[in-house]
């Protein structure tokens, strides 16, 4: 056996780094591969009005009234799509910010109509939400 | 004169080594490795809602799941609507009836499923909602 006798008394005494550097490169590639963007989410806050069905939810007279029902929306009474009700709304937000806007959702719609029609009173302002289920 | 031997020409490998844990530390903090959230419910866009941060989700916020079947969770545990009661109730007692509700429902669940949610919610008298919405996506999509 002719290998060569290592020489521990010199005064560089070197510590192998190779693996150690691999485990860590091993367990960086492991982290950014299991690494996952999140989304952002919002929340969209809006009052229950008390279920008590003689219990007046608003002292206005006339709110503004979005119905959510299972093909879109209807503002007011009329059906429209999601743009109109968006310039709808805006028109209501122009003369107060604080007006009133009842939610009514029919109970087979989709809850993705609501959320969006959150969203669009959000957008132009409005806090002042209430839903009400028909 | 510096001397220039091949056999003698070392990097130093010590900053290398510092970034690379430096790199590792930041993933291991940032990592989740369990979600604690049902991922079956896919949520609708909600690009003018409040952005939900750290700051704004104060650890007593409850935040309820609705799928779109209509089954109700809370961390992953499914419930029926008289267990999500008591833990509300419960909650109510100890807190008062003024922490955060976050509902997370399914685009496509039916308003019915959510309405027993808010029932439930304005029952204990809770009356301020909020709902999840998704502000910018940034999950690759399945």
């Amino acid at each position: 056996m002719a290998y060569k006798r290592r020489n521990n008394k010199g005064e560089n005494p070197k510590l192998d780094m190779t693996p150690m550097i691999d485990v860590v490169f091993q367990l960086l590639i492991f982290f950014v591969v299991t690494l996952k963007q999140e989304d952002i989410l919002s929340k969209l806050s809006a009052a229950r009005p008390a279920p008590d069905p003689n219990a007046k939810p608003d002292q206005q007279p006339d709110p503004t009234t979005i119905i959510v029902c299972d093909q879109g929306f209807l503002f007011n009474g009329l059906p429209m799509r999601l743009d109109e009700l968006d310039r709808q709304i805006a028109r209501v937000s122009r003369s107060s910010k604080t007006a009133m806007v009842l939610v009514k959702c029919t109970m087979s719609s989709p809850h993705k109509f609501l959320v969006q029609a959150l969203d669009t009173c959000n957008k132009h302002g409005l806090q002042n939400l209430s839903i009400l289920t028909m | 004169m510096a001397k220039t031997r091949s056999d003698q020409c070392e990097m130093d490998m010590t900053p290398m080594i510092d970034v690379v844990f430096q790199l590792i530390i930041f993933f291991v903090v940032t990592l989740k490795m369990t979600s604690d959230t049902n991922k079956d419910i896919i949520l609708e866009d909600g690009k003018n809602g409040v952005i939900i941060t750290e700051k704004n989700r104060p650890p007593s916020t409850l935040e309820i799941e609705v799928d779109k079947r209509g089954m109700i969770t809370i961390h992953n545990a499914r419930m029926n609507q008289d267990q999500l009661d008591t833990i509300l109730r419960n909650r109510v007692n100890k807190l008062g009836n003024q922490f955060p509700i976050l509902i997370r429902a399914d685009f496509r669940t039916k308003h019915e499923e959510v309405k027993k949610v808010m029932d439930i919610c304005t029952r204990r008298g809770i009356w301020k909602l909020s709902f999840v919405a998704i502000q910018e996506h940034k999950a690759k999509k399945k």
